[in-house]
């Protein structure tokens, strides 16, 4: 079994797909036979209440479709930008000392970069709460 | 690289013009300034004069076509400022913004116009993409302006997927996102890197709105602002043809065997579809996005054949398309009713301005005299150089015939109909006007003047 997986990379032929065909027969394989198996093994006992939509133990009311202020989403989105920015300090962060001065001007850049954008966006208002 | 750099500066700025600025003027004279140092800093890096050097790693080239082709853009984008500007104000109260987003759009185009790797080509294309999303719905109370961004946003990210995936095949089977040293055509089996190109000529077959790929086209420019389905359908269109070009006649030249019917298929599917859904078009800025597919069949013949007389004719063509493009788009923003009727007797109340759209309209159909024949005139001259095709030359000659009808219609409107259609222009709107025709009709006279930059 384990050669399978030492396959030459260099020879492109159709045989060394064969690990990813494996691979993809198991994870079909294994998904049906979940399912198959809890539907046989698994008791059954429906009853209204496991029906209805799960909020947390308290009884459900109302519709969720309805309209929300664009701050809430406004300051979520912004908050997935910057922590994004964040995350790319990690990389560097690791590789700070090979990085060296070149690096640091390179993030120092991208955080000016960014800066820009956070000095607009309270410049804008957008993370004013209170109208 | 000078405009790559300043290009995306630039559209910091004008971010911030919005609100360091309360006089909408001052606004759009930062804007067409910075569009005239752009172009100048453009020119002066074809020749020779780099304030940037910084190393790509081989991933992007400025040569002599990428900087010509920018230089044009540039152009096309100044005239659309001068004329259009003024109309960006009517749509919302971000007008700082609008330009900042055409600036970043602008960034992209200099990416995909130089790219040597395949990451900078989808990077080029997704930025000029993703502001123009913005752009389409920017009409917020628009219920078709937010149906436009919709679709094109939907339609968009999903030819991008499909780009995604032919670049990653194409990277599997050569190992490499440098399309210098690919040499596609010697990978054997050969199905990975056709597969790869099928799915790369279908996303960008989507970008350029080339038939059967075009069913968003009319909706998205129908819904956008009209200012800015002028913006989307020249400059835009020109840029993605760019990189659809160095794309297949210089990274897939080795495949062309595999890829030559399908072109030629679609050029002559783009070119019949466009053109014949034109004629039966009410609205005239429905009938200009039915051009803009015909309009891109002809562009498309480019990539068929492959030769240095396709990359004189696409320059001249984007040159000539734009010009004339953006021209009536500038005074159709201006009208009130965008149907055929509105036009009824513009050339009684407006005799300068509609001469001028006479013109625009005989270069987009290719009479004579005009830019738009020579430019056609190349796309054929290119595609019998190559020795095949002739059957596609010959159809398109016929659809050209039938692109007459609509234009046409425009102007037996002006002309030859009773009616009270009439437009508020200032002289100096007539000016550029008049300006931008008169360059049309030059270049018709002496495409030369044009092609000579290519070389010297």
């Amino acid at each position: 079994m384990i050669h399978l997986l030492q396959v030459n990379p260099s020879t492109s032929d159709a045989s060394s797909y064969l690990p990813v065909a494996i691979q993809v027969i198991f994870a079909v394989g294994l998904v049906v036979v979940l399912m198959v198996l809890t539907h046989l093994l698994g008791p059954r006992r429906k009853t209204t209440d496991k029906l209805q939509t799960f909020a947390s133990g308290i009884e459900n009311h109302g519709d969720a479709r309805q309209p929300i202020a664009i701050k809430y989403f406004l300051t979520a989105i912004l908050f997935v930008l910057f922590d994004v920015e964040v995350i790319f300090f990690y990389p560097y962060a690791v590789n700070f000392k090979e990085l060296g001065w070149s690096g640091f001007w390179a993030v120092l850049l991208f955080v000016a970069f960014f800066l820009c954008g956070f000095i607009y966006i309270i410049k804008k208002g957008a993370l004013k709460w209170e109208d | 690289m000078n405009a790559l750099i300043l290009s995306a500066v630039l559209g910091v700025i004008m971010m911030y013009c919005g609100f360091m600025f309360k006089a909408k003027s001052a606004v759009r004279g930062v804007a067409i300034a910075g569009l005239v140092l752009l172009l100048v800093v453009n020119v002066m890096e074809s020749y020779g004069t780099v304030f940037f050097h910084i190393d790509t790693h081989g991933m992007m080239r400025f040569d002599r076509f990428a900087l010509l082709f920018n230089s044009i853009m540039f152009f096309s984008v100044f005239v659309y400022f001068l004329l259009s500007a003024k109309d960006m104000e009517k749509i919302g109260v971000n007008y700082g913004e609008y330009f900042a987003l055409i600036y970043f759009v602008l960034c992209g185009i200099v990416l995909a116009s130089s790219f040597r790797s395949l990451l900078i080509l989808f990077l080029g294309i997704e930025i000029i993409s993703i502001p123009l999303y913005i752009l389409t719905g920017s009409d917020k109370k628009n219920l078709k302006s937010n149906e436009a961004s919709l679709k094109y946003f939907l339609m968009g990210s999903f030819s991008t997927g499909l780009m995604l995936m032919g670049i990653a095949l194409i990277y599997g089977a050569s190992g490499t996102f440098n399309v210098e040293n690919m040499h596609l055509a010697q990978i054997r089996p050969a199905y990975l890197p056709v597969t790869g190109m099928l799915l790369l000529l279908f996303s960008m077959s989507f970008k350029v709105s080339a038939a059967p790929f075009h069913f968003w086209t009319p909706d998205v420019y129908d819904g956008a602002p009209t200012v800015f389905t002028s913006f989307m359908a020249t400059i835009v269109k020109a840029a993605v043809f760019i990189a659809f070009i160095r794309l297949f006649d210089e990274t897939f030249t080795g495949l062309s065997g595999q890829w030559k019917l399908w072109i030629s298929v679609i050029t002559a599917a783009t070119l019949f579809i466009g053109n014949i859904t034109a004629v039966f078009q009410q609205s005239v800025k429905r009938m200009l996005a039915y051009s803009s597919i015909a309009q891109a069949g002809f562009m498309l013949m480019a990539i068929y054949s492959m030769n240095s007389d396709a990359k004189e004719g696409i320059l001249l063509y984007t040159a000539a398309y734009s010009l004339a493009t953006i021209g009536i788009f500038a005074v159709l923003n201006k009208m009130g009713d965008y149907t055929f009727d509105g036009f009824n007797g513009l050339a009684r109340q407006q005799p300068f301005i509609a001469v001028v759209i006479a013109i625009f309209l005989f270069s987009l159909a290719g009479i004579p005299l005009t830019a738009g024949f020579v430019a056609k005139f190349y796309m054929l001259k290119a595609v019998l150089a190559t020795g095949t095709g002739l059957w596609l030359v010959i159809f398109s000659v016929l659809m050209a015939a039938v692109s007459v009808y609509y234009y046409f219609r425009v102007i037996q409107a002006m002309y030859f109909r009773e009616g009270q259609a009439n437009i508020e222009a200032s002289t100096s709107f007539k000016l550029t006007l008049g300006a931008v025709a008169a360059l049309v009709i030059l270049l018709g006279l002496f495409p030369g003047l044009l092609i000579y930059f290519y070389y010297f």
